[in-house]
């Protein structure tokens, strides 16, 4: 059992992490510590959540103490309320995999030792759930694709990665919301928006939506 | 109550305060690149510290007022015209209906600022009117100037005051930068000594550098990773590298989560500078322990506020 205090590190003049167990505790801890008001951000990572706290107004060592306490409230650890994770309705994602729009797929194919007949089909297989949101505005981080888990990042990220793309990084799927620079192996493209700036809720996906991809032609995109 | 973009200049936006409180959406901060410079010009035209005003990159606008107006100029070294003739930075300037307004191409620092008395009008988008270009947030139309635009001022009483920011307010601009840097969450990923050449190489500053990041090239550092890290939160001022060894520095538009491991955090105090590097600028890096950090950030605080009343929620 770690400590608290072990879980609390100084990454910055007003930022600390908190390292947590998993996504579900990430995203319930950081929403508790935005509801509480006491911190600029808490925003949740895949094991993490980082605070940023006014620097102006309270010291590192008070912004420590502020977090044991959080941490203190059970909001990790226990009996796990997954309330937030109620089943609101199977988003389906429809993707164009490989060609120009998964540059990656076969030589991610290659290193999985799969056809590419059966990496679609294990993509397309079981139901995700989203982690969180992050990245650009709606990028989603789906969970759940252990097969890939030694699949590595670019070494040199893309500088033009299209929106709606769909790559494949460190066990999970990740869909571009945005054109914009990226690092994950791309595997193909759907033609859904994923952020709308002008819709009543810009987000199409949460985290804890639950998700399933599906194989489309090109002609249907 | 209007001004006709008559040149829209290289990537001009409207830009006010960040975008607080919406990052666990993946939604970045934004604002002024360089929020003091934004601040100070505000200052001169009796706004509020981070009311909407133009950020200009590298290449200026050209504006032609339809009504008079009374505007300051802060930020990068450019030259300014009013109807051909130079006009100052750091001061309020007084326009008539009909003028043009030149600005050209800075040649030190990345951006200028324009505030106009009253502010600009713009789109308020989860709680910011800045402009977010990537998403299309915020601003005007959520997008930069083009040739034709109308912009609109906001409402403000006559001013008649007409200040200059004293000389000891006028934020050096410079080709050569030093930001102070607290340890991050992977520092510990960098291999033996290479926390030394993070603080001792004289990066420059490469061509890939925009609102979002800034790469740097001078050394490559070498980092225990396999690209393989969960996905963790990143904010402006972070450094990151990849395995590739060549790090990047994140500005007021980076990405708000990333798998890159976080080798040092420039300190909040020096986040502002970010904004007007260049391609081409030398950075160096001077370490810092989060404590340290902080008291020079109040320290700096108490200096500003002479002159900017309310400078903690600009830098």
């Amino acid at each position: 059992m770690t400590s608290n205090a072990q879980r609390l590190f100084a990454c910055g003049d007003d930022l600390i992490t908190i390292t947590v167990d998993n996504p579900v505790d990430a995203q319930k801890l950081s929403e508790y510590l935005r509801l509480s008001g006491e911190w600029h951000e808490a925003v949740a990572g895949i094991d993490s959540v980082v605070v940023q706290f006014d620097a102006a107004l309270v010291d590192l060592h008070s912004a420590m103490q502020m977090l044991e306490g959080a941490l203190a409230q059970d909001f990790i650890g226990d009996d796990r309320d997954d309330s937030n994770y109620s089943d609101d309705g199977l988003v389906e994602i429809p993707i164009v995999y490989g060609g120009e729009f998964g540059p990656d797929l076969d030589a991610l194919c290659d290193q999985l030792g799969l056809t590419r007949d059966e990496f679609i089909a294990l993509h397309t297989h079981d139901e995700h759930r989203v982690d969180m949101l992050g990245f650009t505005p709606g990028f989603a981080y789906v969970d759940g694709l252990n097969e890939t888990r030694d699949v590595a990042r670019l070494a040199e990220p893309r500088l033009h990665v299209p929106a709606g793309s769909i790559g494949i990084a460190d066990g999970r799927t990740g869909i571009y919301s945005l054109q914009g620079p990226g690092g994950w192996r791309l595997i193909g493209r759907t033609p859904l928006t994923l952020f709308d700036a002008h819709a009543d809720d810009p987000f199409l996906l949460y985290a804890g939506a639950r998700v399933r991809f599906k194989a489309i032609d090109k002609s249907d995109a | 109550m209007s001004i006709r973009v008559i040149k829209p200049g290289m990537q001009t936006t409207i830009q006010a305060d960040p975008r607080i409180g919406s990052r666990h959406l993946g939604v970045p901060a934004s604002g002024a690149a360089d929020p003091l410079s934004l601040a100070l010009a505000n200052k001169l035209v009796g706004n509020a510290l981070l009311a909407p005003a133009l950020e200009v990159t590298f290449v200026g606008p050209r504006l032609r007022f339809e009504c008079r107006a009374q505007i300051a100029l802060t930020g990068a070294s450019a030259v300014a015209e009013l109807n051909d003739e130079p006009v100052a930075f750091h001061e309020t300037i007084n326009v008539s209906a009909g003028d043009e307004l030149m600005l050209f191409p800075a040649d030190v620092g990345a951006r200028v600022y324009i505030a106009f008395a009253g502010g600009l009008i713009a789109d308020e988008v989860l709680g910011s009117m800045s402009t977010y270009l990537p998403a299309g947030l915020g601003g005007f139309k959520g997008r930069a100037l083009l040739e034709g635009d109308v912009l609109q001022l906001g409402e403000t009483a006559p001013q008649t005051v007409e200040l200059q920011t004293p000389e000891k307010f006028r934020p050096p601009i410079t080709a050569r930068w030093m930001l102070r840097a607290c340890r991050s969450v992977e520092t510990s990923l960098l291999q033996d000594g290479q926390r030394g050449v993070l603080f001792n190489t004289h990066w420059k500053v490469s061509r890939r550098a925009d609102r979002m990041g800034l790469a740097l090239e001078g050394a490559t550092l070498k980092v225990d990773s396999d690209g393989r890290l969960p996905s963790a939160p990143v904010f402006p001022g972070a450094i990151q590298c990849p395995a590739d060894g060549v790090p990047f520095l994140l500005a007021v538009d980076a990405q708000t989560t990333g798998g890159y491991p976080r080798v040092a955090q420039v300190a909040r105090a020096d986040r502002h500078l970010i904004g007007q590097l260049r391609p081409n600028d030398h950075l160096l890096f001077l370490p810092r322990q989060p404590d340290e950090a902080i008291d020079e950030l109040r320290a700096k605080h108490d200096f500003w506020r002479q002159w900017l009343p309310g400078i903690e929620t600009v830098i």
